[in-house]
């Protein structure tokens, strides 16, 4: 391998020895207190409350999903980015095909709701909420949100 | 470079046994990471480096953050450290570990027996390119295909 690992080195070694500079000059000047609320969970100021055992919703993971699939592809794009001239024309349309694929891919995902975070009945509900100047109408009694006519299309006005 | 490879090739082997032995999962997959990490190393000191950036993108990156979110989204805190203690019980793994404790020393016998020596050819990330898109363009048709199911595939299961 004769590749020049200097700037490699030179970038690691300046990067430890910001994180070093950093946490000690903020241990020597930082004031260090020591009340009943010191040691507690800290969130957003607010006590926490339950475990973090949560159950995380399914958009997460499909995303995370997705991810993969076009990290994948983006694999095969650095392997023909570094071989652009010695494929010549045969790598340009293999290369061409290959993204008209990814990117029908990405069109049916998209017409399909794959990257909706909302399911479609909350998009629906969300729909209905918003009045016709796009303000969402809270009822100050109930705390729900209004559910207000859909503006029929071509209507009788 | 021999060093470096043994000195891995022992971080991999110590790494999974871990995976298999520890009853939290996170723990297990914090293990899992450092002998994908390993295994990379491993790649090049082989002579692979393409590999071994394949190894930390793809598989340290990606796919464990896959299964990290699957272990958020089965996220059952202590019940689930508790069955795999009990699962984790000598008389079920005895078995299995019998079975692929003969295939080790069956795998043991024959690197002895051949002489095997590692092997240094250096396979340069761009002749990886030019073999993909030179001989096997073919094959980069399929995988695209292949991920364009993958990627529908995954969005209608996980709507289900």
């Amino acid at each position: 391998m004769n590749v020049d690992l200097f700037p490699l080195v030179l970038y690691s070694v300046i990067v430890i020895v910001l994180i070093v500079a950093l946490t000690a000059v903020s241990h020597l000047l930082g004031q260090k207190r020591k009340d009943h609320a010191t040691d507690e969970v800290y969130e957003s100021g607010m006590l926490s409350v339950g475990s973090a055992q949560l159950k995380i919703s399914v958009p997460f993971y499909l995303t995370a999903i997705l991810f993969i699939i076009f990290d994948l592809e983006a694999v095969f794009l650095f392997a023909w980015a570094i071989s652009i001239r010695e494929t010549g024309w045969l790598g340009y349309a293999e290369v061409f095909i290959f993204i008209a694929i990814l990117i029908a891919g990405l069109v049916y995902l998209w017409r399909a709701g794959a990257l909706e975070w909302r399911s479609q009945r909350q998009r629906d509900d969300r729909l209905h909420t918003i009045g016709k100047s796009g303000v969402v109408n809270i009822d100050k009694k109930t705390g729900k949100a209004h559910k207000t006519e859909q503006p029929k299309q071509g209507g009788a006005h | 470079m021999s060093i470096l490879f043994y000195a891995s090739a022992l971080v991999a082997v110590l790494s999974t046994i871990m995976v298999i032995t520890r009853v939290n999962v996170v723990h297990a997959l914090l293990y899992f990471i450092v002998s994908l990490l390993a295994v990379a190393v491993i790649f090049y000191t082989l002579g692979a480096p393409m590999a071994a950036a394949l190894e930390v993108i793809v598989y340290a990156g990606a796919i464990m953050v896959m299964f990290l979110f699957v272990m958020m989204m089965l996220n059952l805190g202590q019940r689930t450290i508790d069955q795999e203690r009990v699962w984790l019980s000598p008389n079920i793994w005895i078995g299995p570990s019998i079975l692929a404790a003969i295939l080790l020393v069956e795998l043991l016998l024959g690197l002895i027996t051949t002489d095997a020596t590692i092997a240094h050819t250096m396979v340069e990330a761009k002749e990886i390119g030019i073999a993909l898109f030179g001989p096997y363009v073919l094959a980069v048709e399929l995988a695209s295909m292949l991920l364009l199911a993958g990627l529908v595939g995954a969005f209608h299961l996980a709507r289900k």
